[in-house]
Formats: structure tokens, sequence, C-alpha cells
């Protein structure tokens, strides 16, 4: 290399621009044509167990991703409260961008209740050869005749004449669900606040967004025309659910990384001003992040296919480091000799220092890429590569630019007294640090799992006060979501339909016994062709049957000559088509079929859901006991199967940042050779991270994955200021210069995080507030326990 | 003459006047609160009923008999032991029905309709007023050793299937219930207690 002429060749120059330029190119390019997500399944794992796949499966496309809880509140009266629901809900049904709108109101049902009746010798549960024998056919027609006189018989005596053996009162017991809202001016409302309620499914996809967004601005659009008229006395208008919280996130998440790269641009570009008081040295200074955001975005979206929205807007600042490679280049490369030549002595001597600190840096991020999490792992190839790119503009880019690194002085010489009043006093603090040190780990031994006690839920970004409107919607509605689902599986839809039944004859046992209020299946709509086909065929023929039926009549207060139309009604049945899922969607009842059953996606087969209504007596373990023989059935207890695996993803992330940590001290270990040396380096950093710990835990803060990959990259990034000061020991030199910019970087390290820190988005602010301080930290003990160059006392432990 | 046909005015007007106070005076001496405060004395009570329903186009009527009992506040169960078994069990916004070995729950107030009538039974059983104004125009007739409350459902759904009912009974007791629907069905339950507690 130092063959070379001391200033880089005109074509070499070329050479590397070109290299350079065309890299940035084609990254835009690909960029550009790159899809952004912003759901939250992103941060849930990707290769879990067959319950939680059901669940992510649930959680991803599953109706759980497309439903709107939409509450009506305050106003003047439940009756106004009503009309709005009725209102909304009309408008909602009009717009087609729903496939239910359910408000409680029933007088839409009519359609639905025809097909019912029409089709009721295929849907009703006990069709069987034994019901239409004389004996079964007069103990059902008793059973029919005990309803008449009472209320409900008032609705059931129009059927009658068609309908004497009561299947569509049999069909409508399975259909009336267990738990339902409160009825109140005819729509639902809420048990315990004044407000209507609105439960919708949306047409389009969970993770289709920009739908998502039209069927909720159709919502409030909706509302905002009901209420017009009413001025400040209407209602307020409430919505949760996953496509509210979606877009609301995606929303934010858009929101706070433009405030990210706005304030932290401008905060960075005021400090770099500062330090180098000149616009070029500005410019190049930035231009190993930037290119780094290009690198690392496109090896995100070539490895994954697409970006997710949090990817950026964090990996971002997390390669915000990156611009220490252009501060430290920019100082260290001034002073030569021979003008031109000044970035050949920077090579020489600082590069293997800072190729260290990019490779320290790159065993931090490597933990996330093993991580079950597809969003974390995004973040770790984001930083991995954005990362290198950075490392390599200024290893080859900024010497073509700036041969002599940058001219101007700023406000360095101060920024060095600083730092050097700081550096010499830091020492004699060394035993509070050590103390304090102890009593962090002290405390950190003595709260043990306590400390690692946030949850999933710490890291979504919705609200605590949407996610309690949430959960008071849900209960108003009793969706059963938060707790027990029934997930059957087949290859097909008629096997996934059979095993459905296997499950729905156990569930109905335990509804029997009491352990269960009640259940809702698919095959209440949609019975297998083979349960069909068995029904159809207990039905005798008309001759069989108009004999039978006068034996089974006698003596009862209904004579066989007014049943006539019951005759023909199951003559009509027995020629009748088979049901399908294709003629049933297009109907009234689609919505609700295509709820309780789904393609999965990727070509898997079916899936049903059954949601259960748990009841009082309701036990889990029985449940699972009683599916047990069921073919292809999985009980998921949502709430169990989130906190299992959260528990497993922090057990596993705990490897791997151990794992990370570990090939960082290797790393320095091979690098300076000497135990000696590695301790010292060590030595703050496992200080700065115990003191981190031990601040968050005297805060209460609890701590869960993204605070242990914190620590890990305040080991990764405070390692640099060890090393820094392994450097300055070895080589006894402590320019202005080096200490301007070891304290410069730290700031901008600082105050990225910091920025981070105060992020509105959960996932960002617990990094944050783990680096900021970690990273801080870190220079200061480095400096603490830093030995001083020959001459000064050295201590040993 | 005159004052024979004087005196005989003046005793029909006696009489008038007796039959007045009488009248009004067992108004002001039973009416609705009055009830519901002898019925709400009975914190529980068990029966037996013999219940008979009129059913337009069936030929004869059905009978039923069976057990009833209930527990102040707001459990009551209806027990039905022929023409054959099955249950009603009412607890708070539960309603467990039970027939032919299937059983189902339901909450009473997704169904306007079916809490009505639940009400009034169970507002009239544990002499709650409110519950019962809620759903009904109450009207009391009689006195406390043999009384009749009628309720005329003012709900909307409850009304388009209830025309009357009408709840006899002796001081704290409830004897008799007569439920008339719209179309013409009636039915007449009879009760005799067997086991009453204070």
């Amino acid at each position: 290399m130092t063959r070379h002429a001391a200033a880089p060749g005109r074509r070499r120059i070329a050479l590397v621009l070109g290299i350079w330029l065309l890299a940035l190119v084609a990254g835009i390019a690909l960029i550009a044509r790159t899809h952004f997500s912003a759901d939250l399944s992103a941060f849930l794992p990707e290769s879990p167990d067959e319950r939680q796949r059901v669940l992510i499966e649930q959680l991803q496309s599953g109706i759980a991703s497309r439903t709107l809880f939409i509450g009506i509140e305050g106003g003047k009266d439940a009756a106004q409260r009503a009309e709005v629901s009725r209102a909304v809900a009309a408008a909602m049904r009009e717009s087609k961008l729903f496939d239910q709108v359910q408000n409680g109101d029933t007088s839409d049902w009519k359609e639905s209740g025809t097909w019912l009746f029409d089709n009721r010798y295929r849907l009703a549960p006990d069709i069987t050869p034994e019901r239409f024998t004389a004996a079964g056919l007069r103990d059902a027609i008793v059973d029919t005749l005990s309803l008449l006189g009472t209320p409900a018989g008032n609705i059931t005596r129009p059927l009658l004449e068609r309908d004497p053996t009561g299947e569509t009162q049999r069909i409508a017991e399975g259909l009336i669900p267990a738990s339902s809202p409160r009825s109140e001016h005819g729509v639902w409302a809420s048990r315990t606040a004044p407000r209507a309620l609105i439960l919708a499914t949306t047409h389009a996809a969970g993770s289709d967004l920009d739908a998502q967004a039209i069927a909720v601005e159709r919502v409030r659009s909706a509302f905002a025309a009901a209420t017009r008229e009413m001025g400040s006395a209407g209602p307020q208008l409430q919505m949760s659910g996953a496509p509210v919280f979606s877009v609301q996130s995606r929303d934010q998440i858009k929101g706070e990384a433009i405030k990210l790269a706005t304030v932290g641009g401008i905060v960075m570009g005021v400090l770099l001003l500062l330090a180098f008081a000149s616009p070029r040295a500005l410019v190049i200074a930035v231009l190993p992040v930037a290119t780094g955001v290009v690198g690392g975005t496109t090896a995100v979206s070539l490895w994954f296919g697409e970006v997710h929205g949090l990817t950026m807007g964090f990996g971002s600042t997390l390669i915000g480091e990156t611009v220490d490679y252009a501060i430290y280049y920019l100082i260290q490369a001034r002073g030569a000799a021979v003008p031109g030549t000044g970035w050949q002595r920077w090579r020489e001597i600082h590069w293997p220092t800072v190729r260290l600190g990019l490779l320290t840096s790159v065993c931090g991020f490597a933990a996330l890429v093993f991580s079950g999490f597809p969003g974390l792992a995004q973040l770790g190839v984001f930083s991995l590569a954005g990362l290198i790119a950075a490392a390599l503009v200024a290893r080859h880019v900024l010497p073509v630019l700036a041969p002599d690194g940058a001219t101007g002085m700023g406000m360095r010489r101060q920024m060095a007294q600083v730092a050097g009043v700081i550096l010499r006093a830091l020492p004699r603090l060394r035993y509070v640090f050590v103390g304090l040190g102890a009593a962090a780990l002290a405390l950190v031994l003595w709260q043990g799992g306590h400390l690692w006690r946030a949850e999933l839920s710490a890291m979504s970004p919705v609200p605590k006060a949407a996610q309690q409107l949430d959960e008071e919607l849900r209960a108003d509605i009793g969706a059963s979501d938060g707790g027990t689902l029934v997930v059957v599986r087949g290859a097909d839809e008629q096997a996934t339909l059979r095993n459905a039944e296997a499950a729905a004859a156990k569930l109905q046992a335990l509804v029997d016994q009491g352990e269960l209020a009640g259940f809702e299946s698919v095959t209440r709509l949609l019975p297998s062709e083979a349960v069909q086909a068995a029904r159809i065929a207990s039905l005798p023929d008309a001759a069989t049957l108009k004999t039978r039926l006068a034996e089974a009549t006698q003596g009862l207060p209904l004579p066989a000559s007014r049943l006539a139309p019951f005759l023909a009604d199951v003559e009509k049945a027995r020629a009748q088509p088979m049901i399908r899922r294709a003629d049933l969607e297009s109907g009234p009842l689609g919505a609700v079929v295509n709820a309780l059953m789904f393609q999965r996606p990727g070509g898997g087969g079916w899936s049903a859901l059954i949601s259960l209504h748990p009841g009082e007596r309701f036990d889990a373990g029985r449940l699972a006991a009683a599916l047990a023989d069921v073919p292809e059935v999985q009980v998921v207890n949502v709430g169990d199967e989130l906190r299992g695996l959260y528990r497993r993803y922090l057990h596993e992330a705990f490897v791997q940042v151990m794992l990370g940590a570990l090939a960082v001290v290797l790393l320095l270990g091979v690098y300076l050779r000497s135990g000696r040396r590695l301790l010292a380096v060590c030595e703050p950093l496992l200080v700065a991270v115990l003191l981190t710990l031990g601040g968050l835990a005297v805060l209460q803060v609890p701590l869960g994955i993204l605070h242990l990959v914190g620590l890990l990259l305040v080991v990764a990034v405070g390692s640099n200021y060890a090393l820094f000061f392994d450097q300055l020991r070895e080589t006894g030199r402590a320019d202005e210069d080096t200490l301007a910019s070891l304290m410069l970087a730290n700031l901008t390290t600082v105050v990225s995080f910091t920025l981070i820190a105060i992020s509105e988005i959960p996932a960002l602010s617990a990094i944050g507030r783990v680096v900021a301080p970690g990273a801080l930290l870190a220079l200061l003990l480095s400096a603490a326990f830093a030995r001083g160059p020959a001459g000064a006392p050295a201590v040993r432990h | 003459m005159t004052s024979g046909s004087k005196i005989r005015l003046e005793r029909w007007c006696r009489g008038l006047v007796a039959a007045l106070a009488f009248s009004a005076s067992s108004a002001w001496a039973f009416d609705l609160p009055e009830l519901m405060g002898l019925l709400a004395k009975q914190k529980s009570g068990e029966a037996r009923f013999t219940e008979q329903r009129f059913v337009r186009g069936l030929e004869g009527p059905l009978d039923a008999s069976g057990t009833l009992s209930f527990q102040a506040p707001d459990k009551m169960t209806r027990r039905t032991l022929t023409p054959r078994p099955e249950s009603m069990v009412v607890d708070g916004n539960t309603l467990t029905l039970s027939r032919g070995g299937r059983t189902r729950t339901m909450t009473l107030d997704s169904m306007p309709e079916l809490l009505g009538m639940v009400e009034a039974m169970r507002g009239t059983l544990t002499g709650n007023t409110q519950s019962l104004a809620r759903y009904f125009r109450a009207s009391v007739s009689g006195t406390p050793d043999k009384w009749t409350l009628d309720l005329v459902p003012i709900d909307e759904k409850l009304s388009a299937q209830v025309r009357t009912l009408r709840l006899s009974g002796r001081a704290g007791e409830v004897l008799g219930i007569e439920m008339e629907f719209i179309g013409g069905d009636r039915s007449v339950m009879s009760i005799t207690p067997t086991r009453t507690a204070p």
C-alpha cells in the first residue's frame, strides 16, 4: 500500500467512487421496489411449536387481525346511542368493506333464518334414522309441544305444521351464543358503561394496512354523518382491534422515524459543526452513515424480501455509531508531514482499532440475526450490513474525499480541555465506581428473575389507554379471543370439517355436563358432506313417513292430518343439493363461515376455529383431555402461549447475548494478546453493564428482551472506548484531538440513543434507555479504570 | 209516604257511601307497594305447580307439572317433571335450560323479552317493584288475603308476544299465574307452596 503514490491515484479515485456510487444507486433502486411492512407480528417468533404456530397464524391472518371493536359512548341516552349504532352499522354494511357488521340488531336475520329453515334436515344435529321411527317422531313431537303455550312457543308455533319435530329449534339452540352482549333498545350495549357496541370484520386481510386504514376511516365518516346533527350532545366514537392498532402503529412508526431522523440529524449536524466548523466535513461525516442505511436496508430487503418499518426507524439509529468512523478519520488523518498522506498514516495506525471496533460491534449484532423474532433478525442483518458498508466507506471513500482529514479546528480544543479535566479526575473515583458496581451486582443478584418481568405486550406500540379500552370493549362483546381457542386443521375442506365435527361432539358432551357454557363451530352451518349425506339418508320416503307419523301422533293433541306440509318438506329435503362452502359464501351467512374457517396461508390446507364460551366450571385441563384423541386439534390458550413464547425467547436471547459477549471478549483477547490488557478492557465494560442494570433495577423498570439487546450494544459500543484507553496506555499519547474525537464520538452515540429513549414506541425506548446511559458509563468507566501511561501509578488486581 | 221514600233514599245513599267507602278503603289499604312489601318478606320458597296450556289449533289442553323454587335476590328454578323432565334455572344474569339431556346457557340481558318474562316472576316473588316497573305496567286488586297482580308489558318486543300476565296469591305467597299470549294461546298455572321460609 505504501508503494503507491502519496495521494490516491486518479484512476483509483475514479474506481473507488464509481464502485461506491454504483452500489449506492443499485441499493436505492432496490429499496424503491421493496415492500415495507408494519404489522406487529414481526415481533412474534418465527419457528414456534405447533400450538404457537396456530396462534401466530391466527394473529397474522386469522379473524383476530381483521376484527374491529366499536363503542358509541355517552351522548344523551340509550335511545340516541341505539339510533347512531343502527346508522353506523347500516353505512358500514353498505360500504362492502366489511364481511360482518354486528350490532345486535336482529332485523336483518330474516334471510338467514329462511335459509336455515329450508336446509334444516341437513343442519339439525339430531337427524338420525331413529328420530324418524314412530317412537322417535312421537318423542320429538311431544318435545315440540312442550314449548307451545310458553313465550318461546309463540315463535315456533307458526312452524308447527312444517316442522313438528322441532329441527329449526335445535338449530337455533346451537346458534344462540352462550354469552352475548346486553341488548338495549334493540342493539348491543355494554353492561358496565353507557355504550352501544358494534363488532365488525374487515373484508381486507389483516396485513393489507392500506385497506384497513380505508375501513377504519369509513367507520369514522359513518359516525360523523350519523352524529352531525347532534352537536355536542352526541355520543363519542371509540374504536379498537388489530386493524386500528396496526394502522395507528404504522402511522406512529412513520412519524417517529421522521422525527428521529430530523432531530437526530440536526443535533448531529450541530455537534459536527462545533467540532469541525466546516460544512464540507459535515457532509463527509454523514457519508458512512448514509451508505450504512442504504446498505442495511438493501441487505434486509434481499434477505427477508421485505423491510419492517421498525427496522428502518430503529436500525438507522443503531448504526448511528458509524458517524464515529468518520469523526475518528477526519481528526486522526490530520497533521500529516507531507500533504495528502494523512490517510495513509490513519490506515496504518488507527484503522486496526476502528476495524476491531467494527468486529466487536458485528459480534454484538450477529446475536440478533439468530434471534427467533423476524423483527429483531431484520435489525441484526440491517446493522451488520450497515456497519460493514459504513466501515468500507470510511476505509476507502473518505481517504479519496478528504486525504488529510478535516481542516477546521472548531471547538475541539475546548472539548479536549473538558475531556482532559474529566478524564484526569475520574481515576480518583475508581473505588467509588467499584463500590457502586458491587452494590449493583448485589441488587441484580437479589432481584434475580424478578428483574426480567416485562411481557410481550410491553413491546407492543399500543398505548396503555388504548389497551385498556380494547379490553373493555372485548369484555362488553364477550369476545373469547383473549381466552382459549380450539383450532382444527385438515388437508382439505372436507377433512377439516370432519375433524371439527369430531371435536364438536366432544365439546357438546362438556356442554351437557355443564363444564362449558357453549361453543361456536362452523359445522353448525356447514356440516361435512359425509354428515349431510348421513342425515339425508335418515329421512324415510313419503309413504313410510306417513305411516309412521300416523302411529306416532296417536293420542297426541296434534293430529297427523294437519302435518301434510311436514311430509312434503321432508320429501323435498331428500332431493336437496349438498350445502357447499362456495354456495354459502355469497349468502348472508358467508361472513360467519369465513370467520370460522379459512385456508391456511401458504397452501397448507384448511383450519377451522371453534370459539369457546368457557362458563364458570370451565377447566382447561379437562378440555384438553376431552379433545386429546381427536385428530388435528390444537387447544390454544392465547395468554399462556404468548407468555410461554416470550419466556422461551427471553431465554434464547440470554444465550445469544452471552455468546455475543463471549465473542467480543475472545476477539479482544486475540487482538490484545495479553490477559492483563484484556482484563483492563473488560473491567469497565462489566461495571458499566452492572451499573446500568442496577440503575434500571432501582428505577423498577421491568426488563425484557430489548433491554438485554441494549446491554449487548453497551458492550459492543463500550469496547471501542475501552480499547481507546488501552491504546492510550500502550502508546502513552493523548493529544487534544484524540480526546476530542473520543468525546465527540461518545456524545453522538449518547445523543442518538437518548433520542430513541424518549421515543413513544416502547420497543425503541427500551433499547435507548439502556444504551444511552450505558455508553456514557462505558466511556467514563474506561477513563476511570485507565491506568495512566508509563510513570503513573499502576494498579493491579 | 214522603218520610218512607226519604228513608229509602237515605238508606240507598248510605249504601252508596258505604260501597264507595269500602271500595276506596280497599284501594287505599292494599296497593302495589304493600303487596311488594308482603312478597319481599319471603326470602325463599318452594312449591309444586300444575300447568294447563290452551294452544289454538291443538285438540285439548297441554298439561305439565313440576316444582318451583326461588331464593332472593335473583335465583329461580322451574323444574318440569311431567310430561317430560326439563328445567330452567335463573341465576343472576344467567339462564340455563336443560331439555332432553341437552343443556344450554344464555345471558338474560341479551334477550330483553326473555328477561321481561323472568322479571315478571322473579320481581314478583322477591317483591322487587323496580324491576317489575321496568318491564310492566302493574295494577293490584283484591285484599292482602286474596290479591291479583295484573302485568301489561311495556317493552315492544315482549308486548308483541305477551298480552297480559295475571299473578294471584295470598299474603306473601304466589298461588297462580295466568299468561295470555298474542294470537290467543293461554297458560294457567296453579301453585301449591310446600315449604316457605321467612
